[in-house]
């Protein structure tokens, strides 16, 4: 006997993330869900927009890790509400671990809620976390082919912030077809190269998280 | 990995299925997976075999139906695949370019018997 019954693997994470979604609207809450690859800085980026941000924006960062809390000690140092979540094996966060993590955090006092997802350019980007914006770390050291290799995340993103230019003397990325790539998957995405070592670009990147900001909580 | 994670939802959906048909076997479960997605076949069917062992559903075939990416233009109207995941309208160069199919990622079917 054959069923029909074209339902959708990830519903269940679907109305999880809508969930959210309706509740960050409710409190004027801008959410930014920031992936990429395993080191490719999303933490040492984040503790550098927060230490720009931190006087003008209120906000609160959730972590996501497999096992370990290390990026919550790390940002919890530059003086945010931070939550850790430990996904215990899973290589992303999803919607129903979000709404759990928000329970500590006051909603109705933060503008800004970033969270870091588990280091991984394939997984995350599947499972909506009911998040306003999709944001890509990509390091160059990563090599200019993965945009292509990897469309999805590139595709999602509002921006991709291209890190580690400190290091470009010291590859072969090619960074003109690197950016082609980018825009030829998403046209309309907003591209920011930056050193979360050096400081470099921070700012242009901070200035655009300060506008979404604005935008949502007017 | 995460199409261990998938297949998780897949198999929520077929036992809600096959709730009320407990003496039944499933003998196929079809998947259709857009181009756009980041699911991988051979990892699908190996999470398959993974959450069909000890069940009704072990020994049952999984088929995958790959949908090809393809959109279409706001501005001149063109319909068509798009190739390597370029955005841009081969007809006018245009950047609006809506995604019609690619992105699918359901269960189609099933067969019990
Ligand atoms: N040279 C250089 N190193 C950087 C830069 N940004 C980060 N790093 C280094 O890269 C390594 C990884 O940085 P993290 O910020 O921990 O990377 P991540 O993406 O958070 O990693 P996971 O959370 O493990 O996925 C660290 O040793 C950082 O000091 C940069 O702009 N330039
Ligand atoms: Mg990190
Ligand atoms: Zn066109």
């Amino acid at each position: 006997m054959e069923i029909s019954v074209n339902e959708g693997i990830l519903d269940l994470n679907e109305r999880a993330a809508s969930e959210n979604r309706k509740l960050f609207d409710r409190h004027g809450l801008l959410v930014i869900n920031i992936m990429g690859s395993p080191g490719a800085g999303k933490t040492t980026v984040l503790e550098k927009t927060i230490d720009v941000l931190i006087d003008s924006v209120r906000l609160a960062v959730i972590e996501g890790d497999i096992y370990t809390s290390k990026d919550a000690r790390r940002i919890e140092k530059h003086g945010v509400p931070v939550r850790q979540i430990n996904t215990g094996g899973a290589c992303h966060l999803d919607a129903r671990m979000i709404r759990k993590a928000l329970d500590e955090f006051d909603l109705e006092n933060i503008d800004l809620l970033i969270i870091e997802n588990v280091g991984n350019l394939v997984c995350p980007v599947e499972f909506n976390l009911g998040e306003d914006i999709k944001v890509a770390v990509l390091s160059i050291t990563e090599g200019d082919d993965k945009p292509l290799k990897y469309p999805l995340l590139f595709k999602e993103s509002a921006a991709v912030i291209l890190n580690k230019i400190d290091l470009l003397d010291f590859t072969d990325v090619d960074m003109d077809s690197l950016r082609r790539d980018i825009r030829k998957i998403n046209p309309v995405v907003d591209i920011f190269e930056v050193s979360a070592r050096s400081g470099e670009g921070i700012d242009d990147w901070v200035r655009w998280i300060i506008k979404k900001v604005k935008e949502k909580t007017e | 990995m995460h199409e261990l994670a998938l297949m998780a939802g897949v198999f929520d959906i077929v036992k809600k299925y096959t709730a009320e048909l407990p003496d039944k076997k499933v003998t196929r479960v079809t998947l259709v997976v857009g181009e756009l997605t980041n699911a991988v076949p051979e990892a699908l069917e190996s999470s398959f075999q993974v959450y069909a062992k000890g069940t009704n559903v072990e020994g049952a075939e999984l088929i995958v139906r790959r949908i090809p990416l393809t959109a279409l233009c706001v501005e001149c109207r063109w319909e068509g695949k798009v190739e390597e995941y370029t955005f841009i309208c081969p007809k006018c160069s245009g950047l609006g370019l809506e995604i019609k199919t690619g992105r699918e990622l359901y269960v189609e079917s099933m067969e019990v018997e």
